[in-house]
């Protein structure tokens, strides 16, 4: 089903349209590993023709980053506006993942993002799903792109 | 919002009989941005004709000790089994909203489940949305199960 490619295409598009930054996507990270050391995070539900969880996971520096470069603002912490610009790079990206499958008639739901921020948390998904993570690289570091899901 | 009854008997019916355990539903409330200390939340979402995200919030001691009840085995520190054990709470929880929300049945869905568990995180919904939070108590113990609702999809 090509989730990595989709994943991929999905984020360059949104980062080169939308953020105007430029990323560059390393090899996918499969089952069982853990993204560390990540300050703020957004995800989403995805239901349909198989169930997901889609999420971006970022150090705080790179979180700032990325939103300071949405918002065109200059943001020192993770404060509703970093959390806000997360959770729509979440909803958008999903929404392109959600595209590209229904090129295949593959359909599926968005449910509504959600954030996730604090000094130290871990995001775990049910352990019989599939997990697959991106990185992505930007000039303050690396963020993440998660999607899991199980096939119906 | 008006959901807080269902809520209130959705996790009291999944928690009696399948953790045997009975919990005592409190005033609902809107949980604002408060962080949560030494805890584990549970998230699913909602999609179709009504969006959201359905979420249980269980101080580390509350999520072992159901944990322990749930798998009939004991453990003592959070950690895969007590993940996958809130993570299906929270599928079961978000099955029966689910049913609520959409009595027919084909119009809502619910996506994977997933935990998140840490010493002082916050869990913040985004989307311009209406949110109530149940509390419940067991045996002195606390947790927090709570809905929200997109706009455009009431």
């Amino acid at each position: 089903m090509e989730f990595a490619k989709k994943i991929v295409e999905t984020t360059e598009e949104i980062f080169s349209t939308m953020i105007f930054m430029d990323i560059a996507s390393e090899p996918p990270f499969e089952e069982g590993k853990q993204v560390l050391g990540c300050h703020v995070s957004a995800m989403i539900g995805l239901t349909g023709s198989f169930s997901g969880m889609l999420g971006i996971h970022c150090p705080e520096n790179v979180g700032l980053a990325i939103s300071g470069a949405m918002l065109d603002m200059e943001i020192d912490e993770i404060n509703a506006d970093v959390k806000d610009a997360l959770g729509e790079i979440a909803n958008m990206a999903a929404g392109g993942i959600k595209e590209r499958f229904a090129a295949e008639n593959i359909d599926l739901e968005l449910a509504i993002p959600t954030a996730i921020s604090g000094k130290s948390y871990t995001i775990s998904s049910p352990t019989k799903s599939n997990r697959l993570i991106i990185p992505f690289r930007v000039e303050q570091g690396r963020f993440f792109i998660e999607m899991k899901y199980n096939l119906n | 919002m008006k959901y807080a009854q269902d809520i209130a008997n959705a996790t009291q019916e999944i928690f009696s009989s399948m953790i045997m355990l009975d919990v005592v539903p409190g005033e609902p409330f809107q949980r604002d941005g408060t962080k949560l200390l030494n805890g584990i939340s549970g998230i699913i979402g909602l999609a179709g004709e009504v969006k959201g995200l359905l979420s249980i919030h269980l101080p580390n001691k509350a999520s072992l000790d159901i944990t322990t009840a749930f798998l009939g085995m004991d453990v003592e520190e959070v950690d895969e089994d007590v993940c996958d054990a809130v993570g299906e709470l929270a599928n079961m929880l978000g099955g029966s909203i689910k049913t609520i929300l959409d009595p027919s049945g084909s119009k809502v869905q619910i996506s994977m489940p997933s935990a998140i568990h840490g010493e002082e995180y916050a869990v913040d919904c985004l989307t311009d949305s209406e949110s109530v939070a149940v509390p419940f108590t067991f045996n002195d113990q606390t947790f927090t199960v709570e809905l929200q609702i997109g706009p455009k999809s009431l």
